[in-house]
């Protein structure tokens, strides 16, 4: 961090290993000197404590990881923290509203739609997703968009009843 | 505690900064779909990533109807080239291959840059990128080049380029009528992609995933045997998706759907 800057667009920029990124999560400011290694999941679940984003293969596939990173899902097993700096993230401590659910955690609920409940965070986010962009997908587009998330013991058909009861009840 | 070892960031949005500071301690990268997963496996170990997301020339996507061609920049992701208006209308192939690449955090993330520079064989958009014999602009402190995607992508995880270089952009001449993609997927990645141009003369088939690097032949209409020999000529590997003979026949019978019995 302390490597002295070349003149303004001549050489190479210094590399640093901590950067101080700002971000709004779950509507909130947030500042922090992150370490280049740290994913964004590390970052949220071991430095902020948001421990509801939940952590399984590692390697994009299952989707329990999901956040919204201005408003596009992302892995964030993956993801650089750094690369966060300047967005707007919304992890699924970020959806109810007081004590009150939101609408998708309420139809999973009410679905029967998770179990053991690991991956469940993951497929409301990806919901949350979907919805924003297609508010009455039919299942074929149910499928289609949550078929990069795993779920090891509730089953899938539940769960597609659960986003399409979500969209039942949300659209416009 | 941590997937990733001790690493460096460089971060300008000055193409010449990014530049003079990318070499083979100091690699790129865009969404880091490929790279993260592979630092955490010690694949790969470099001192510092360089973030090439801040570079304003290489997250635009530009029309060029004079040219009939689409520059699009190597930072963009696969999300934003399925939805772009323009992209949608002169490479309506292209927007659909990069609409259903891996899943939605992959699309949202990963850039077609990315894509193309890691080489992973089972990339659909290197197989439509070579079927339409689009090129690449590749720079480096050095100066500019302009090479064929064919000539970028050159092998399993391997690209023509030089620890110095990066992609700047794709240029995508529009699609011709008679084009389209197919690809057979189980898991996340395709196993096969076949691309397929149909002109009143000429069959131009383009096979991916399947192969190290995609390979593309031009037939004349008709030529079934040269069909059969092409397919049979592949080198197809075996894999957790299937053993070579068969992707070969599925390849070899989508073929058949498409070219031979075409009206
Ligand atoms: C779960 C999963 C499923 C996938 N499924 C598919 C699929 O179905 N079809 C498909 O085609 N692809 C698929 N992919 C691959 C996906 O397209 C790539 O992961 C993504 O596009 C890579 O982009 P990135 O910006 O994240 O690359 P990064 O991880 O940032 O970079 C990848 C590599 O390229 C280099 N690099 C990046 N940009 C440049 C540049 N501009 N110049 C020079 N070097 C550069 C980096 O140094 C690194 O070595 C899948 C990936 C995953 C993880
Ligand atoms: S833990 Fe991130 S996708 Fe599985
Ligand atoms: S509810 Fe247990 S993994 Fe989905």
């Amino acid at each position: 961090m302390t490597e002295p800057r070349p003149p303004e667009g001549e050489g190479p920029a210094p590399a640093a290993t901590s950067v101080v990124i700002a971000f709004r999560l779950n509507g909130r400011r947030v500042e922090t000197l992150a370490p280049v290694r740290l994913t964004a999941a590390e970052l949220l679940r071991d430095q902020l404590g948001l421990t509801g984003t939940k952590v399984s293969c590692g390697i994009q596939v299952c989707g329990a990881c999901t956040v919204l990173v201005d408003g596009a899902p992302a892995s964030s097993c993956c993801l650089l923290a750094v690369d966060l700096d300047g967005t707007e993230v919304v992890t699924v401590e970020g959806l109810a509203q007081g004590r009150e659910l939101h609408p998708v955690q309420e139809a999973f609920a009410a679905a029967n739609a998770l179990q053991c409940g690991y991956c469940t965070p993951g497929f409301v986010m990806m919901t949350v997703a979907l919805l924003a962009a297609d508010p009455r997908p039919d299942r074929a587009a149910v499928r289609e968009w949550l078929d990069g998330n795993l779920c090891r013991c509730t089953g899938y058909a539940p769960i597609e009843t659960a986003v399409i009861l979500a969209a039942e009840r949300t659209a416009p | 505690m941590g997937v990733l070892p001790e690493l460096g960031l460089v971060r300008s949005d000055d193409l010449g900064r990014v530049l003079a500071s990318v070499d083979a301690e100091h690699v790129p990268y865009a969404g880091g779909t490929e790279l993260v997963p592979a630092m955490g496996l010690g694949l790969r170990r470099p001192a510092a990533v360089v973030d090439l997301k801040r570079v304003e020339a290489l997250g635009r996507i530009a029309v060029d109807a004079d040219a009939g061609a689409v520059e699009i920049g190597a930072a963009v992701t696969h999300r934003r080239i399925a939805e772009h208006p323009g992209v949608r209308r002169h490479l309506p192939v292209l927007a659909r291959a990069a609409g259903r690449v891996g899943n939605a955090r992959v699309r949202s993330t990963g850039t077609i840059g990315g894509n193309l520079c890691f080489a992973e064989p089972r990339s659909d958009l290197a197989c439509v990128l070579i079927a339409l014999q689009a090129t690449s602009e590749v720079r480096s402190g050095r100066g500019a080049r302009t090479l064929a995607v064919d000539e970028l992508v050159i092998g399993a995880f391997e690209t023509s380029l030089s620890a110095d270089e990066i992609l700047v952009s794709v240029t995508v001449p529009f699609e011709p009528a008679g084009m389209s993609y197919w690809k057979l997927q189980s898991y996340e990645r395709p196993t096969l992609g076949v691309a397929v141009v149909v002109t009143e003369d000429r069959w131009e088939i383009t096979v991916g995933a399947a192969v190290e690097r995609p390979v593309r032949t031009v037939l004349a209409a008709g030529d079934s045997a040269g069909l059969d020999d092409f397919a049979a000529g592949l080198d197809i590997g075996a894999d957790l998706c299937g053993p070579a003979e068969y992707k070969r026949s599925v390849l070899r019978e989508h073929l058949r759907t498409v070219l031979e019995t075409a009206p």
